[in-house]
């Protein structure tokens, strides 16, 4: 019953609005916004709640309590800081180059909202099912790059550009290893498509066909969302803030929601590319497909969280001579390794 | 092996998230005080003697004890009062105390909303005969 509880709800909408004789034009246009509506409640509440379940964990980590004031257990203090935010004033500096100034915001939110597209979200639970998936999770997703140089570069602060330089360098050299890793992946499956790679997982899930590629991806993914053991771009401690330096309000918290929601891609894309997606374990159907997918998701956020609250912020050239010097070798090499094993088994095979 | 030390800080990590916090609610929970704990202090007016001793071990003059003497010509307490702004909370006037008349409790709560209040009254007659060898030590 759970299962369809999505689909068959979409199912019923289509079919009444068929038979209410609406334009077949207005019904997908409609269906399409509500499939819209869905992912961005299901991107807010989860971005809402990470925030939280992040500080309660590091609280946990260091025996603290965390937040426990706003609600039961503190479970509404991101709405709480959220509500501060928006009463803030949203100050604009003397100098700023005020128009990317003020659209870095804006647009940092599109991208990981735009990435929501092509992800598998249950069985036949896909926004849009694109034949290049891989490739445009990959696209999108360095695009992101370009707003925080936006932010960096019209702050007109040195912190900001600082981090915006940082956050060039660390997309351009974490890309690679990142990209490779899914290459392992999409030889594998045989297809970029999202949808056929969670199918090709049905009996083995690619951590165990690809633990070498999995190890390089966590990592570099979490480089690529800029997660603590390399979040040189923020570095309280060395540039103040990175590229938010200077924004305040409804802009600074715009950027926060973003960073977790990134995170939250990350964490969806490690579940996708090699945990099996919305496929059940051990062939326990009994949990419908998405919620399998929001228990693999929050297993990966957990393992990314205790990472972040165990390991310390590195340097610039350690991440960097870690990506050009140890994980792009590793997974060229990764690459090489899964070619060959393909090949094999499909003689042996044949 | 390089990278051990990766995998060794990750199960401390995972070994203290089990850990009980060692924060303390402090407003809906209070700590439990070891029984000597220089808190504000009770006088115990039947003890006191009014030797005078506490007032005299103070070393910020906080002290103010009252005395009459009665019709046996015996010292007896008439007032006692702390000005709670200069206790420094040494406990000499508790260690000078020789009938253990003056001792510490255990509360800590010890801001007031107006600086009157601050002032601690431990015993007071209520009606301090003005007769005779009516004195203040």
């Amino acid at each position: 019953m759970g299962e369809n509880l999505f689909v068959g709800m979409a199912k019923g909408l289509r079919t009444w609005l068929e038979s209410n004789h609406f334009l077949p034009i207005v019904t997908d246009v409609f269906l399409m916004l509500l499939a819209v509506v869905g992912v961005l409640g299901f991107l807010f509440l989860n971005a809402l709640f990470l925030i939280y379940y992040d500080r309660k964990f590091g609280a946990w980590v260091q025996a603290r309590l965390g937040p426990n004031r706003v609600g039961p257990r503190g479970i509404f203090q991101t709405v709480a800081d959220t509500l501060k935010l928006f009463a803030k004033e949203i100050f604009i500096p003397n100098n700023v180059d005020r128009w990317p100034y003020l659209l870095a915001p804006v647009l940092i939110f599109t991208i990981p909202v735009m990435l929501f597209l092509v992800i598998p979200f249950g069985k036949g639970m896909v926004p849009y099912d694109l034949n290049l998936g891989v490739l445009y999770l990959v696209a999108v997703t360095s695009v992101e790059t370009i707003v925080l140089w936006m932010a960096g570069w019209s702050s007109n602060n040195k912190y900001s550009l600082l981090g915006a330089m940082r956050s060039v360098a660390q997309m351009l050299s974490y890309e690679m290893p990142v990209i490779f890793a899914m290459l392992s992946v999409v030889m594998m499956a045989g297809s970029m498509k999202l949808s056929d790679i969670v199918a090709a997982q049905q009996k083995v899930w690619f951590i165990f066909l690809q633990p070498v590629g999995f190890l390089i991806y966590f990592i570099a993914v979490n480089a690529e969302f800029k997660r603590t053991p390399f979040d040189l771009v923020e570095g309280e401690s060395e540039i103040i803030s990175g590229p938010y330096t200077e924004y305040s309000g409804m802009n600074f918290a715009l950027f926060f929601l973003a960073e977790y929601t990134n995170f939250m891609i990350g964490a969806i894309m490690v579940t996708t590319l090699f945990l099996g997606g919305w496929n059940a374990p051990f062939g326990w159907t009994f949990i419908p497909s998405w919620l399998w997918f929001i228990i693999k998701m929050y297993f990966v956020i957990t393992l990314y969280m205790w990472t972040r609250w165990t390991f310390l912020r590195i340097r610039i050239d350690q991440m960097l001579n870690f990506a050009w010097k140890f994980l792009l070798p590793v997974s060229l090499v990764n690459i090489f390794v899964t070619g060959v094993g393909l090949y094999l088994y499909r003689m042996i095979r044949w | 092996m390089n990278g051990m030390g990766l995998l060794k800080g990750l199960a401390i990590t995972f070994k203290e998230l089990w850990k009980k916090p060692v924060t303390l609610e402090y407003p809906e929970k209070k700590e439990k005080l070891p029984p000597r704990f220089h808190g504000s202090f009770t006088l115990y007016s039947e003890k006191c003697i009014a030797c005078g001793l506490c007032q005299q071990a103070c070393p910020n003059k906080v002290i103010k004890v009252g005395s009459i003497k009665d019709e046996n010509n015996k010292r007896k307490l008439a007032s006692y009062e702390m000005e709670m702004k200069y206790c420094l909370f040494c406990g000499l006037c508790v260690e000078a105390c020789p009938t253990n008349a003056l001792v510490f409790n255990q509360e800590y709560e010890l801001a007031k909303y107006n600086v009157e209040d601050i002032k601690l009254t431990l015993f007071k007659k209520e009606q301090i005969t003005t007769g005779e060898g009516s004195e203040n030590v």
